[in-house]
């Protein structure tokens, strides 16, 4: 098991920390694995009924169905955690991380496999895969396992939960130089008016420089107007 | 002089980097006690997984299907093993069915004849003979187990449990094979017994090539 190494060297660690300052912070967890959807229950069950007793039950809930996407733009609240397990190329977790920072959400991708990875969400946990069986084996398991103890540990320092400094920055999209990310809720008939979901709320914007725009399009507003739209969506 | 009543105001609390090394130094120390008991455990019971295996595989030829099932983290442990036993990464597809997977069912049952019957009627009302059951628990405790299995006995089945600790009640229930992995830390027992279904499943194809070898 050398390949865990890397992983649990900061990277796990630290994720288990942002974790656990958002669940300070109110948040719910949100579990999706589009590929092994009783990963997601794992991962839910560990954080609200936990095995050591005694232990804080925290809010998970694990999001089945075919369209995990449409079922967390209605569910996910600013501030809280999408977490992700899949494997690293998983179309539906790549979507999912890219519209996270939309929602106001920080999202975790736990992601299996040894390949060259594009991921944008702003805790990746990588599970070395060689041979694609991490997620039968216990390998996957032991990962999800570790972030709940870790997180646990975490709220025995609640000084540090509550601190802000610049680990915030993990999270944080609003200083992009190129714009903020919004998703499209509503196009006035002319296009002109856009109505975007952003982290920080709905807001207005000027769409006449990207048309046509649809509800659910993922999109970069700066300074007032919709400047691109962002991805295959 | 005030430590005792704020202990988050201590000294300690301002240094973030020592507790990310202390969750390094936890992370890798729980991840070499895991890799330690999965190779310790498959040492120990090659024997039984092999006689499992052959068993299993002497079941899925004469056209049975594995059932399996638990609570709780095991639930998703057996729809975990279902699914690599229908769904696999790579091999053809055996049959298995988790019964855990459907609310409507497990609340039907929880609600109407009580929890502790929840396997053990869907036992009855799919099982055929050449089935197998399939059981995860940690505790080796869980009543909805030993009813299910007591159920599964009752029509032929042949069942396997996995348990942990020293095996609990499941040790001594007559099971056909009962896999303990022998740790007192649930999540340390669930890893290893994900590993150990893996090794089940490995050899059960094995046994499968072997057979139709010679055919």
């Amino acid at each position: 098991m050398g390949g865990l190494t890397n992983a649990l060297d900061h990277v796990l660690p630290s994720a288990a920390f942002q974790l656990a300052r958002r669940f300070a912070d109110g948040a719910t967890m949100w579990c999706v694995a589009p590929q092994w959807p009783e990963h997601a229950r794992h991962l839910a069950v560990e954080f609200v009924h936990p095995v050591v007793v005694g232990a804080r039950a925290l809010p998970a809930v694990s999001v089945p169905g075919p369209d995990p996407v449409g079922a967390l733009r209605a569910a996910v609240r600013a501030g809280d955690i999408v977490a992700v397990v899949s494997s690293a190329a998983d179309p539906v977790a790549l979507e999912l991380v890219r519209r996270g920072p939309a929602w106001g959400a920080t999202t975790l991708w736990l992601a299996t496999g040894n390949g060259v990875m594009d991921s944008s969400a702003d805790l990746t946990v990588r599970v070395d895969d060689a041979d694609g069986t991490a997620p039968f084996d216990g390998r996957l398991v032991l990962h999800y396992h570790l972030l709940w103890e870790l997180t646990h540990v975490c709220f025995e320092h609640p000084g540090l939960l509550e601190r802000r400094d610049e680990t915030d920055e993990v999270v944080c999209v609003t200083c992009r130089d190129d714009g903020r990310l919004a998703e499209v809720v509503r196009v006035s008939v002319d296009g002109h008016d856009v109505e975007v979901r952003t982290a920080s709320g709905h807001e207005h914007a000027d769409g006449t420089l990207v048309t046509p725009l649809v509800p659910d399009d993922l999109v970069l507003v700066h300074a007032g107007s919709v400047i691109a739209r962002v991805g295959a969506s | 002089m005030t430590d005792f009543l704020y202990p988050f105001l201590d000294h300690d609390e301002d240094d973030l980097d020592a507790l990310l090394d202390d969750l390094t130094r936890s992370a890798h120390d729980k991840a070499d006690i895991s890799a330690a008991l999965v190779e310790s455990t498959l040492e120990q019971l090659d024997g039984d997984l092999h006689a499992a295996a052959r068993d299993v595989a002497e079941c899925l030829v004469r056209g049975g299907r594995l059932l399996t099932f638990g609570n709780g983290g095991s639930s998703t442990d057996a729809s975990g093993l279902a699914a690599l036993f229908a769904t696999p990464p790579h091999g053809p597809p055996l049959p298995a069915v988790a019964l855990t997977g459907d609310s409507a069912v497990l609340t039907a049952l929880g609600n109407d004849v009580g929890f502790p019957l929840v396997f053990s009627r869907q036992v009855i009302a799919y099982a055929a003979p050449d089935d197998v059951a399939v059981g995860f628990s940690t505790s080796g405790n869980s009543a909805n187990l030993l009813m299910a299995f007591d159920a599964a006995r009752d029509r032929g089945l042949l069942t396997v449990g996995f348990a942990g600790y020293d095996g609990g009640d499941m040790a001594g229930a007559g099971l056909d094979h009962c896999l303990v992995v022998r740790s007192d830390s649930i999540h340390r027992i669930q890893e290893t017994q994900a590993a150990l279904g893996f090794a089940l499943w490995r050899m059960v194809h094995a046994e499968l090539d072997g057979s139709h070898a010679h055919a």
